[in-house]
């Protein structure tokens, strides 16, 4: 491992190398291609919760100049979305918003218009839109595979759970609910299509990553994947929301296919609310047992997930098994999960995965337990934190680990001390710890490759596929090239995010951006190295691998770098390459896939310390200060982890104080950006960042993820902040304003104050 | 529905266009000037990607207006922001500071910080949280536009 005194690009604070591009308004995102011939698709949506399709009739709309394709599940190939889920609906509508035609015209408002001429009658079916009545025994069951509206459960066991509740001395159990949330992504859901040749289709879509795209449009369209082509320039924010293809890609496709142009689909603002796939209702039951002394014995948790009309987001169920013992030293954990059917949109997660919303609920918990035990909450968490090496009851292990340090720092930076138990009355301060996997591998292959072209002026090309969605994976990829060839970032082109061209990566879902592709381009640059090192290492009398690359220079190590005769400038060694008898062009290859079967080679960890002031006459509660510890091994560009972290901070309070889908009968009361409430620049808190590098043996240059770990630990932070100020443990997210005020005045009723 | 030519002054080029009552400023900047980097959002205002400035370089909802009332007005866009094949002092001070992430509402908060400087050039904090309250940014929290502005605000000049 590189001591940080031999990197000369890696831990610079390194300006988006794209950022001209976007602070121009040269950017170019999928709205903003227009293709010759391109029609304007959009998509006729189910009104109801749930009801029967006794009749469409698309003749009208099909007669109205200007409308070039129509298809219904009347007139159109009978085709499948996933196993158990029509493409459009068939037969019955399952939630509101659900697609049940779909109209491609020469102008937009020409394709509105011919929605309003399809006609579809229905006969409204009693319908399921909350969780807790899909749970009910009198309940309507929605798909006759599903007794109890059960889509699936999963049950893990590690260790004795039974045996260590029975050996505690003290067991608690909380309840907790998190609500509907949407992912309000910048760049509204949008694909262009076109699939005029039926041997290929182009896909220009905003996405986390091609394979699970082309995967799915392949199987749909009866084509190979390398029939599909997917292409994902820039991207608006994906938030967990553009992990998968949804229906309109699949809609743009058909209809292209059909009217043999090129058919554009983009949701309207209040359309982006209904056909989404964020956040479903969740309900949780922690357990945990303690000794006496502080000691977690044992930690359960059951969930109950909303998955909407569909298990479209299956996998997400499986998610907080071994999450529950990553954090601490525990004799046995215990989950029980399940995922129910309503009649609502399918449902998956939304920035922080299920774990922000979770450990929201979980470590206000944990914070209780701490407190029945007369101990302060930092001091609990760090007595049972795990330690560097720690193998985990699930099997993780864990290399590289600060999150002692990490508590302690946040600890001592925010005078946790002199402020836990001491704050005036409705002010409170809270901390929350949390874990992340850098890439969550679940299967066999969780491959990301990378290529690299040298040209003879010695600029080197990096091709990927991972998207930049705003996090800034290109400029890391790009230093993490530069770093190992000895050149500049600025000297990197990326070629990204066009499946005909960039080698496999599956994208950036389960934080496996940096970690996984930044090692995959490690190698290829190192592949690249080698090959040049082949080349002048006999030039300057030495072996390849006794040369120095670094200062867009190369040299004899041991001597320095402006050595007459003993070095070349890197434009020169290429051109010794390009232009020697071998006339060698360089191309470096790279491909990374974690060799363990499953689950992840690093972990960051993260703390935490919120505090807030809750206004008694409003509830309005004001963040003041954010303090956040985070182990990400190593930071690549201290300025792009400031920039993540801040976004984590903004999202977690807004999840945590904000956001809500208010649901009423399957409809959404609140489809804007105004309605549904985020925290606008006059709410939002201090921030101070301590970032603690642990340097992971695995990670590229030592380091592991930093794009979700700190919102889990933000949402822990701020529920737990706001819970101290007012005085007891808060059992659903957000904490608006009025749900405050209820509490506040229970307790004032009940002649109990906030410290007591 | 109400028809005809207008005149638009957009960057300091006249353009002369056809537009109906249905169009708005948004559409005839993107659907008919091709300047696409104006970008479309929710189109109801709420989360301000598509501001541009007018001419008295005040922040403007593109989404919003029709287009129609604004014959003869001149508006700056994204695009009309450099000077000489040179950012602006506030596109490059978003570049330094990181203030730009996935870059979709960047646009809209550009030309909202720019119309912060231009009639406030010496912006206190509630100056810019007030010309910021109309766009959303969820990838940097507006954090480190914040920084940026502070920055040209204070030094007249990128970093």
């Amino acid at each position: 491992m590189s001591k940080p005194e031999d990197l000369s690009v890696i831990g610079r604070r390194q300006p988006r190398l794209d950022g001209f591009e976007k602070v121009s308004g040269r950017s170019v995102f999928t709205d903003d291609i227009v293709l010759p011939g391109m029609l304007h698709g959009r998509i006729l949506r189910s009104p109801h919760a749930r009801a029967r399709i006794i009749r469409i009739d698309v003749s009208k709309a099909r007669a109205l100049p200007g409308v070039k394709a129509v298809v219904s599940n009347v007139d159109a190939p009978d085709m499948l979305f996933s196993e158990k889920q029509p493409l459009l609906a068939k037969g019955f509508v399952h939630y509101v918003g659900e697609e049940v035609a779909a109209v491609a015209a020469t102008d937009p408002l020409i394709a509105e218009a011919a929605l309003d001429l399809i006609e579809v009658e229905y006969e409204v079916l009693p319908a399921v839109t909350s969780l807790r009545r899909a749970q009910q025994p009198d309940a309507p069951q929605l798909h006759e595979w599903a007794a109890g509206n059960v889509a699936l459960t999963h049950e893990k066991d590690f260790g004795d759970p039974d045996a260590a509740f029975a050996a505690s001395d003290l067991v608690i159990t909380d309840e907790f609910r998190s609500p509907v949330q949407h992912n309000t992504l910048a760049e509204l859901h949008v694909a262009l299509a076109d699939f005029t040749n039926p041997d290929k289709l182009h896909m220009w879509t905003p996405t986390q990553g091609a394979p699970m795209y082309q995967m799915a449009l392949a199987r749909a369209f009866g084509l190979e994947t390398s029939q599909v082509r997917i292409v994902y320039g820039n991207v608006g924010g994906a938030f967990t929301g553009r992990g998968r293809a949804k229906p309109h890609h699949f809609i743009a496709a058909l209809l292209s296919r059909v009217a043999g142009k090129p058919v554009k689909i983009k949701a309207t603002g209040d359309e982006e609310f209904i056909m989404f796939r964020g956040s479903g209702e969740t309900q949780y039951r922690f357990r945990t047992g303690v000794t006496r002394d502080g000691k977690i014995r044992a930690l359960e948790a059951d969930v109950t997930f909303d998955a909407g009309a569909h298990a479209e987001w299956a996998m997400i169920l499986w998610l907080p098994a071994p999450y529950l013992n990553w954090l601490y030293k525990v004799d046995a954990v215990r989950y029980r999960g399940r995922f129910v059917y309503t009649s609502t949109v399918p449902k998956g997660s939304h920035h922080g995965g299920i774990f922000g919303r979770l450990s929201a609920g979980w470590m206000q918990h944990l914070n209780h337990v701490a407190e029945e035990l007369g101990m302060d909450p930092a001091e609990f968490h760090r007595k049972n934190a795990i330690d560097p090496g720690h193998h985990a009851l699930d099997g993780s292990d864990f290399a590289s680990c600060g999150l002692k340090e990490c508590i302690d720092r946040v600890v001592e930076r925010s005078g946790w001390k002199a402020k836990y138990g001491k704050l005036p009355p409705y002010r409170g301060i809270g901390i929350g710890i949390g874990a992340q996997a850098s890439g969550g591998k679940n299967a066999a292959n969780d491959t990301s490759a990378a290529m690299l072209r040298v040209a003879d002026d010695g600029v080197v090309t990096l091709y990927t596929g991972i998207p930049d969605m705003g996090q800034g994976s290109h400029t890391v990829m790009a230093m993490i090239a530069a770093e190992v060839l000895g050149v500049e970032p600025e000297d990197i082109r990326i070629v990204g995010g066009d499946s005909d061209i960039t080698p496999f990566d599956w994208g950036a879902f389960s934080q496996r951006g940096t970690f996984t592709t930044g090692n995959a381009v490690k190698l290829a640059a190192e592949d690249a190295r080698a090959q040049l090192a082949g080349i002048v290492g006999p030039l300057l009398g030495v072996a390849p691998t006794d040369l120095e690359f670094a200062h867009r220079r190369v040299w004899v190590r041991g001597s320095t770098p402006d050595a007459t005769g003993r070095s070349f400038s890197f434009r020169e060694a290429i051109g010794k390459a390009f232009n020697g008898v071998q006339g060698l062009a360089i191309m470096g290859r790279g491909s990374f896939n974690s060799p363990r079967p499953s689950g992840s080679l690093a972990y960051s960890f993260g703390a935490q310390v919120a505090e807030v002031e809750v206004d008694p006459e409003s509830g309005a509660v004001k963040v003041i200060k954010v303090t956040a510890a985070h182990d990400l091994g190593r930071a690549l560009n201290p300025l792009a982890v400031e920039g993540q972290l801040d976004g984590q901070v903004f999202s977690g309070m807004s999840q945590v104080l904000y956001e809500e889908c208010r649901m009423d009968g399957g409809q959404i009361l609140n489809p804007s950006r105004l309605e549904y409430k985020l925290p606008r620049t006059y709410e939002l808190p201090e921030v101070e960042y301590i970032l603690v590098e642990t340097i992971d043996p695995y990670g590229p240059f030592g380091a592991k993820e930093v794009g979700e770990g700190p919102i889990v630990v933000t949402m822990a932070a701020v529920a737990n902040a706001v819970a101290n100020a007012v005085g007891e443990m808060l059992p659903q997210i957000p904490m608006t304003p009025w749900r405050l005020l209820r509490v506040i005045r229970h307790r004032r009723n009940h002649g109990l104050g906030p410290g007591d | 529905m109400k028809k005809g030519f207008i005149t638009l002054h957009v960057n300091g080029d006249a353009h002369e266009v056809l537009v109906s009552s249905q169009h708005t400023l948004l559409d005839v900047l993107r659907g008919t000037l091709k300047l696409m980097g104006t970008k479309e959002g929710c189109t109801t205002g709420s989360c301000g990607v598509c501001t541009v400035n007018n001419g008295r370089g005040e922040a403007v909802l593109s989404c919003l207006t029709p287009a129609l009332e604004w014959a003869d007005q001149s508006i700056t866009t994204i695009e009309g922001l450099e000077k000489n094949g040179c950012l602006a002092p506030i596109q490059q001070a978003f570049v330094e500071y990181h203030a730009v992430q996935c870059g979709f509402c960047t646009p809209g908060v550009i030309m909202s910080a720019q119309a912060v400087l231009n009639l406030t050039p010496a912006p206190t904090e509630e100056d810019i949280n007030d010309g910021l309250a109309g766009v959303i940014c969820r990838c940097t929290g507006h954090i480190k536009v914040k920084e940026a502005i502070r920055h040209v605000g204070e030094f007249g000049t990128a970093p």
